[in-house]
């Protein structure tokens, strides 16, 4: 992966004295409220309903173990012993200081991490596919992309008070795993019909209050004038966006405002004039960065692989977690491992500090020191060798990680919502633990195939609930917290939003109503048809008729 | 109101201009060559103009607009050599950034000590991306 030269470094620990300085002045009385919010913010401290919540990028999900260990230990030192990893592949710590952050700031720079740009009005961490560089069904490896994305956009002077916060997501394979259809701008790396790498950008994708998928602004785009383009669509942005209400002034408002034709004819206007400029990049810096992301020292397919049919045999379990929890690797004898931060006791997405040394200890062991973290809040160990595979799996157990429930229903992506979050109407955490209480028959969850539930505890979405194929959105209503369902949305490739069920539901009965809609997919499925494909086929009609048919305590 | 102009403390300088730029498009010719401006502006209007200025007063009236910042970019793209001052909710804190796209001076907020803000100009001294400043990532080195 990516390591800092002299440069990054120098970058990276001059914007933590530059953050202690600011912190210092804000702590003395000498930064306003309202301007120092916006200062912390840009470095992903907020201010929640307990305490401060420092959020710390992991650009494109992409981890050393030496890093995972700093973030155990800064869990230790600063806060309750865990954190959280979130939908955009970074992580949240929920009770530093405030005083404390420029320490922890300190210490992340230690191992070449950052806050920098995690929250905030401005171009946020860069996200894509946590299977980069070693799925098979892989087209091009994003991970030098986002890297070049990540300096670009890394204190970039122009594009730090934009009318709104700026989300990125690159895909590189004919599964988008980076749900770069709901993002500001996804980009798509594809070869054209001459063979060309480039990509197809896409713009005003998200979700919130307003959800909608992006679209095209250009079909292809030679890589060398990713900067240039991006920069073009950046500045466009921020003349232009709506800065009177925060609620419209994401670019998604000003791209439906104007239509995309006109967005697209000011964006390619203003790319003449940056094109072919400083901001093209030079092929040599191209080749140095795509240098970094090389892959590791594989063994042959002799050495790595196993023959894995009698292992099965004599530990199912094993044979189960196999097929649930690893991916195909495009290098022979190796599998994705994908490490399921989904148990029964923790909260979606949470990971102890003796969890978060155990993973990196397996990284080390298993998979070239290396892991990723993923955008359905899991962790992976992308270059896990066939013959190590039982190993590892043994001692995922003994950290509680093992659990076989990839892309099932309990697999959930989960905001924090009113446990934490200060912006929420309704609790999430409290769903999640019903749900894996309710749902607790793995073998009824392999026997319903993929579900993706995905859970927001307010409009904000942080939750993904409009492209859940089972969304779930808190709300409130007269002082109690409500829930209402979406059916049919996905963030894939064939990226759409959710169609609403009806009113809203209690929070005693959501396990109610899951099972209920779970009961109609059971019965009205056809053969090898998934849960979305029904929904698609039929519609919310029968699951409506069966949730409000016999459901008597929906909330008004 | 303490102002820093390239780079050092300003003790002597033009006042900042009280003309907005559209009243100076109306009647150009009488109103002289500063102007005041902010994101509301017809920009292409103001860089069509640009040459007949000697200095653009950017007005930032809440620090969270950021528009001054791309507007202050393409004025120096075009090749504008005249002051742009930054006017408004101008705190040290942005001054940097200010300075990188192409602003040259800086009239600060009252409540902003000018010599400590001198000091956040190069606060971080690398850069990642090309700009007005000339500075850029290594690469371009």
């Amino acid at each position: 992966m990516y390591a800092y030269n002299q440069f990054d470094q120098t970058l990276v620990d001059q914007r933590v004295e530059q953050y202690r300085d600011q912190t210092h002045r804000y702590l003395a009385g000498e930064i306003p409220e309202d301007e120092f919010r916006i200062l912390r913010l840009m470095n992903g401290l907020y201010i929640q309903r307990l305490a401060p919540m420092l959020r710390v990028a992991i650009p494109y999900g992409l981890m050393k173990s030496e890093q995972l260990r700093t973030l155990a230990q800064i869990s230790r030192t600063y806060d309750k012993g865990y954190g959280h990893f979130t939908t955009r592949q970074n992580i949240q710590f929920n009770w530093p200081t405030l005083e404390s952050v420029p320490d922890i700031l300190a210490d992340l720079a230690k191992v070449q991490m950052h806050a920098i740009q995690t929250s905030g009005a401005c171009i946020r961490n860069t996200t894509t596919d946590p299977f980069a560089g070693v799925s098979a069904d892989e087209i091009e490896d994003t991970r030098p992309w986002c890297e070049l994305i990540r300096q670009w956009s890394t204190l970039h002077p122009e594009f730090a008070y934009l009318p709104r916060k700026f989300k990125i997501a690159v895909s590189g394979s004919s599964n988008d795993r980076a749900a770069s259809q709901v993002h500001d701008i996804g980009l798509h790396l594809y070869h054209n019909e001459t063979g060309e790498i480039g990509f197809e950008v896409l713009v005003g994708g998200g979700l919130g209050r307003t959800p909608v998928i992006g679209k095209t602004v250009r079909k292809f785009l030679e890589p060398q004038e990713l900067l240039s383009y991006l920069e073009a669509v950046l500045r466009v942005y921020n003349l232009n966006g709506r800065r009177d209400n925060k609620y419209k002034a994401r670019i998604k408002i000003l791209v439906n405002a104007i239509g995309i034709d006109a967005f697209t004819e000011m964006v390619e206007a203003e790319w003449q004039l940056l094109k072919d400029t400083e901001l093209r990049l030079p092929e040599s810096e191209i080749e140095r960065v795509k240098g970094f992301f090389t892959g590791p020292d594989y063994l042959s397919a002799v050495h790595a692989g196993s023959d894995l049919q009698g292992v099965f045999v004599e530990h199912p379990q094993f044979a189960t977690w196999y097929r649930q929890n690893t991916r195909d690797h495009k290098q022979a004898g190796y599998r994705i491992v994908i490490v399921a931060l989904k148990n029964q006791l923790q909260a979606p997405g949470d990971v102890s500090h003796q969890q978060m040394d155990g993973i990196a200890a397996l990284a080390d062991e298993f998979s070239f020191a290396e892991l990723r973290s993923t955008h359905n809040q899991n962790l992976v160990l992308a270059d896990v060798a066939q013959r190590d595979l039982l190993a590892l799996w043994l001692k995922l157990q003994d950290l509680d990680m093992a659990r076989a429930n990839v892309g099932t229903l309990t697999d959930m992506i989960n905001c924090p919502g009113l446990d934490f979050c200060s912006l929420a109407n309704a609790e999430t955490l409290v769903l999640s633990r019903q749900i894996n209480e309710t749902f607790d028959d793995m073998d009824y969850q392999y026997e319903l195939g993929e579900i993706q539930l995905k859970i927001s505890g307010c409009i904000n979405a942080c939750g993904h609930h409009h492209v859940g194929h089972i969304g779930i959105l808190g709300v409130e209503k007269g002082g109690k917290q409500v829930y209402q369902f979406t059916l049919g949305g996905s963030a894939s490739n064939d990226a759409s939003l959710g169609k609403t069920l009806g009113r809203s539901i209690e929070q005693d009965q959501v396990v109610v109503v899951i099972g209920q809609i779970l009961d109609v997919y059971v019965q009205l499925r056809q053969i090898d048809e998934t849960f979305l494909q029904l929904v698609r086929r039929l519609g919310v009609v029968p699951f409506k008729e069966r949730v409000y048919g016999t459901h008597q305590r929906s909330a008004a | 109101m303490a102002l820093i102009k390239d780079q050092q403390l300003s003790v002597n300088h033009a006042a900042t201009p009280e003309i907005r730029f559209s009243d100076w498009l109306n009647h150009e010719q009488a109103a002289g060559d500063t102007v005041l401006t902010n994101g509301e502006d017809d920009l292409p209007s103001l860089l069509a103009s640009a040459n007949k200025l000697s200095m653009i007063a950017i007005e930032f009236e809440t620090f969270a607009d950021g528009r001054g910042f791309s507007m202050a970019r393409m004025l120096r793209r075009d090749g504008y050599l005249g002051e742009i001052r930054a006017v408004g909710d101008v705190a040290m804190d942005r001054i940097d950034f200010m300075h990188r796209v192409g602003f040259n001076a800086f009239e600060l907020r009252d409540d902003q000590h000018a010599a400590q803000a001198l000091t956040k100009l190069g606060e971080v001294s690398v850069h990642f991306q090309p700009s007005a400043d000339g500075k850029g990532p290594a690469y371009m080195a």
